[in-house]
């Protein structure tokens, strides 16, 4: 069974006047543990800005301090007053999670029937969505966003309005924390318990959005702090970090290296990388790409046989995309753009996926081909597509030959070993094509394997059932190969860094 | 097809009575609803004597124009100044160009104060009503007033009996909390008010897009707000409004200022619909407008008084406080839901009120038929002993325990600097 825990993360132990803080931090009873099998749980999320305003009236730092805890605990107190709701989005359905007030629900009606009053739009700007959700049903890591709101009305009668006016050279700050809290919660689950979980996921967020933002003040100078979640490998799972919003990654080393040595992570895989950050079911990209199409596939079963995998998110890069004719020839450009894709997305990289002309130009600079090159429409191979991973995004590549086809069916042993250690994906040449191999399913036993290839030579529009049901995607056997052609493999190394 | 208005059966007794007390012409304005199909006028008022004028002689823009004003803050949400009306002999052409002139003058007065933005469904029609006192012909003509280069219209002019009657009444109590910086450096109240004016506008655009529950609940648009069958059954519905700051507006800075301005507390906010088939859209619409009007309207009152207005000590920090006047209503009829509203300050008495309705709306009130429970009365509390007594504490400052080397921040949030410019002086 696999197990979800959603823990706190304490990013530094510095002391909080408040006791109730303190008393979360080392309590034990937030751990949530939640058990989900593969179909029955899902993610609450809130989000919402809240605005930070006061008026900073010294330049002693102590001050400042005090005068800042104290707006974020006057947020605090907002999210625990009774004006506190909280909206699900795109239904009627609304909550006083503090007064214990459900619009058109119960407080124990349990999450899987919140999603029947969801009114979805089912065009998502990725690909078309073909996947059945009419039936509504909470499936598989499905999510149920919250908004927060706050309610202004009260009963009456009230006290008329002070205006206060305090004349003082000082300063003001003025800042919109956008919070965004997850919390995993079973299908079962009354709805009340989901929320009351959010409530203290919000609190404890405000909590460490203070934190992070005194460390972070420097005089006058603020870091608005920013909240992330990353999927951890179990038994962490979904875990929400709040770094400050505008520094990048490469500064923020030393608090990733705190993280990793809390959740008992190796030090050689950037978990805590932005580009890492986990991406929500069902919420859409914006580039328009197809990611991890792989994803949808039932996988092989083989006596005795395990299928290994890519590790992490891919793009799926193919004949005329981008408005690029290449369709006779880019096949191995679009696997390297896959794969450079991959690298990006798990945050080795920030370099953007380079286009057709930006790939050869690197082989021209590294001597590889003749300026002409650019702007052609030649083939390039498995040593070219190394040598651009290493000219443009710093990564090496084994090479593995294989001197006819029929050899591939023996080389199972060390593609799995490729896919747990490195889980990369992998770039094949020979004869006239080249693909891209995103797994493997062998059996040690039997020696059966089969192969996860992803196609570059599509030509249709980013549809995930076309791409799928006609094998553009698909799982395929060792007759796939040219029996007699000989194959060059690229496998590109995954850097050991945090 | 021309407007057609249903006029409360007493405005016809009124403007009779204007109309016998021949001393010049006599101006006046027009109150009321109006919706798409259709145009509702519960009561007309003179326009006030101006003393310092020449008696009766010539009809004074401005001062018709102020006092439209005036009485478009004392009307609560759904009520609004609709029209002129001018009792006079002379030729109806010539009274039809004045009073064209007064209404675009009337309108735009009004408009210019309003904070909430205009919707597609308002009716920009008004109304202009002659009345010759002799031969007691009424003439009505309406002009859009969006449009400088409209005509006039007809339009029809009906009396009705019970005009007054039936009206939902939709309200709430709404807590209001704005903190806005003051600039730099303070010379006048102009900087003031200006900053004051653009956090309203910012709440405002907040107000407009919060969401509107009546009696509990997020109605269609297009539905109506349940309605009695019997007319004089009172229809009063509760409102709730359910708000989220706007995450992209303010950019996030720490900047100096002179201080900062505060407003705290609750409001008692009403609008009236004319309850043939009211939509919950109307009264989510108008409910939204007498919110921001009537904190808007207050703002400005304040700002307005002289006392507001404190000299500049650049020495010491200053804190003072100020009452809002509370709202205070006045029934229209005795038999009617319908009631007008001012503001009472906090060293005015109850028939200073009543004089006002009586200049303003031409109301006879008696200070018991004020109805002030629906807005309390502040205590202003001394907050400048709590305030100093907190610079007093001397506390070592915490350990922040920093578990990275401190770098130089790269990226910052952008702000001013400081360190120059920043002296901070001494109490003693």
């Amino acid at each position: 069974m696999e197990r979800c825990v959603q823990r706190h993360v304490e990013l530094q132990t510095c002391q909080l006047p408040l006791d109730e803080y303190n008393e979360l931090s080392h309590n034990l009873s937030y751990l949530n543990m939640v058990i989900i099998g593969s179909e029955s749980a899902v993610i609450l999320r809130l989000r919402g800005p809240l605005e930070l305003k006061c008026q900073l009236d010294s330049t002693d730092v102590v001050f400042m301090q005090k005068a800042i805890s104290r707006a974020f605990e006057a947020l605090r107190l907002q999210v625990k007053s009774k004006s506190c709701v909280l909206a699900i989005c795109d239904s009627p359905l609304l909550i006083w999670p503090n007064k214990c007030v459900y619009e058109e629900i119960s407080p124990d009606t349990p999450c899987e029937d919140i999603f029947q009053w969801i009114q979805t739009n089912d065009q998502e700007s990725g690909g078309k969505r073909t996947t059945k959700k009419k039936n509504r049903k909470c499936f598989s890591a499905s999510v149920l966003n919250f908004s927060l709101m706050t309610e202004v009305t009260k009963p009456g009668p009230l006290s008329a309005p002070i205006l206060t006016k305090t004349v003082q050279r000082s300063h003001f700050l003025c800042a919109t924390l956008q919070v965004d809290c997850a919390v995993c919660s079973s299908c079962s689950d009354p709805i009340k318990d989901g929320c009351g979980r959010l409530l203290e996921a919000l609190t404890r967020q405000l909590f460490e959005m203070e934190k992070v933002f005194l460390q972070h003040m420097r005089g006058t100078m603020v870091l608005v702090p920013e909240p992330l979640h990353f999927l951890l490998p179990e038994p962490n799972g979904l875990v929400t970090v709040v770094f400050p919003r505008d520094l990048p990654d490469k500064e923020l080393e030393a608090q990733r290296r705190e993280l990793h040595k809390q959740f008992e992570l190796p030090d050689d895989k950037p978990y805590f990388r932005r580009a890492n950050t986990f991406h929500f079911p069902n919420e859409p990209y914006k580039d328009g790409y197809l990611r991890n199409p792989h994803a949808v596939l039932t996988h092989p079963a083989l006596d005795n046989g395990k299928v290994y995998l890519v590790q992490g998110i891919y793009s799926y890069h193919h004949y005329m995309q981008d408005r690029m004719d290449d369709n006779g020839w880019g096949c191995a450009y679009r696997s390297l753009q896959t794969i450079c894709s991959w690298f990006k997305q798990q945050g080795y990289v920030e370099r953007c996926v380079p286009t057709h002309k930006e790939i050869q130009q690197a082989l021209v600079d590294v001597g590889d081909k003749q300026a002409s090159f650019v702007g052609s429409r030649q083939w390039i191979g498995s040593i070219e597509v190394q040598a651009v991973l290493d000219q443009l995004l710093g990564v090496t590549s084994k090479i593995m030959f294989v001197s006819q086809g029929s050899e591939l069916a023996s080389k199972g042993r060390e593609l799995a070993n490729h896919f747990l250690s490195e889980g990369t994906p992998v770039m094949i040449g020979g004869g006239v094509l080249a693909h891209t191999i995103l797994g493997v399913a062998w059996s040690e036993t039997t020696g059966e394997i089969r192969y996860l290839i992803l196609d570059p030579h599509y030509t249709g529009a980013e549809d995930l059932q076309v791409i799928t049901d006609k094998g553009w995607c698909g799982w395929k056997g060792p007759d796939f190969w040219d029996q007699t052609a000989y194959y060059n493999l690229c496998l590109p190394q995954r850097p050991r860094v945090i | 097809m021309g407007r057609s208005y249903i006029v409360e059966e007493d405005v016809e007794g009124y403007l009779s009575k204007l109309c016998s007390q021949l001393t010049g012409p006599v101006t006046g304005l027009l109150i009321g609803q109006s919706l798409v199909k259709r145009d509702f006028i519960v009561m007309a008022t003179r326009t006030p004597q101006n003393e310092s004028a020449d008696a009766g002689k010539s009809v004074d823009k401005e001062w018709v124009s102020e006092h439209a004003r005036q009485v478009s803050r004392m009307l609560p949400g759904g009520l609004s100044v609709l029209g002129v009306f001018m009792v006079s002999e002379s030729d109806a052409k010539d009274t039809l160009t004045t009073l064209r002139q007064l209404l675009f003058s009337v309108e735009n007065l009004i408009s210019s104060e309003q904070l909430w933005m205009p919707a597609g469904d308002d009716v920009t029609d008004c109304v202009t009503l002659h009345i010759n006192p002799k031969t007691r012909k009424t003439v009505c003509r309406t002009f859009d007033v969006k449009d400088p280069k409209s005509v006039a219209k007809p339009a029809d002019w009906k009396y009705q009996s019970g005009v007054c009657s039936s009206w939902a009444t939709v309200s709430c109590w709404l807590n209001i909390d704005l903190l806005v910086p003051l600039p730099g450096s303070i010379t006048c109240t102009k900087p003031v008010d200006d900053c004051l004016k653009e956090e309203l506008k910012v709440w405002a655009q907040q107000i407009e897009r919060g969401v509107c529950l009546i009696e509990g609940k997020k109605l269609p648009e297009d539905s109506e707000i349940k309605t009695g069958q019997k007319k004089n059954v009172r229809q009063t519905y509760t409102a709730q409004l359910l708000i989220t700051p706007d995450g992209q507006m303010v950019p996030d800075v720490v900047q100096q200022c002179g201080g900062s301005l505060s407003v705290r507390g609750a409001i008692h906010s009403r609008a009236f619909l004319h309850s043939n088939k009211p939509k919950a859209k109307l009264a989510e619409k108008l409910l939204k407008r007498d919110i921001i009007s009537t904190v808007a309207t207050r703002v400005q009152m304040l700002l307005e008084e002289p006392q507001t207005q404190t000299e500049e000590n650049k020495e010491r920090k200053q804190t003072e406080q100020f009452c809002l006047p509370r709202r205070v209503f006045c029934p229209v009829k005795a038999t009617s839901p319908l009631c007008v509203c001012d503001y009472q300050f906090s060293d005015e008495g109850l028939s200073e009120m009543t004089d006002r309705f009586k200049e303003m709306l031409d109301i006879e009130a008696t200070e018991a038929d004020l109805d002030i429970t629906q807005e309390l009365i502040t205590e202003v509390i001394e907050s400048n002993a709590k305030e100093e007594s907190l610079m007093e504490e001397a506390e070592p400052p915490h350990p922040w325990r920093n578990n990275y080397i401190g770098v130089a921040m790269a990226t910052a949030v952008a702000l001013l600097a400081s360190a120059a410019s920043m002296l901070y002086l001494s109490d003693a």
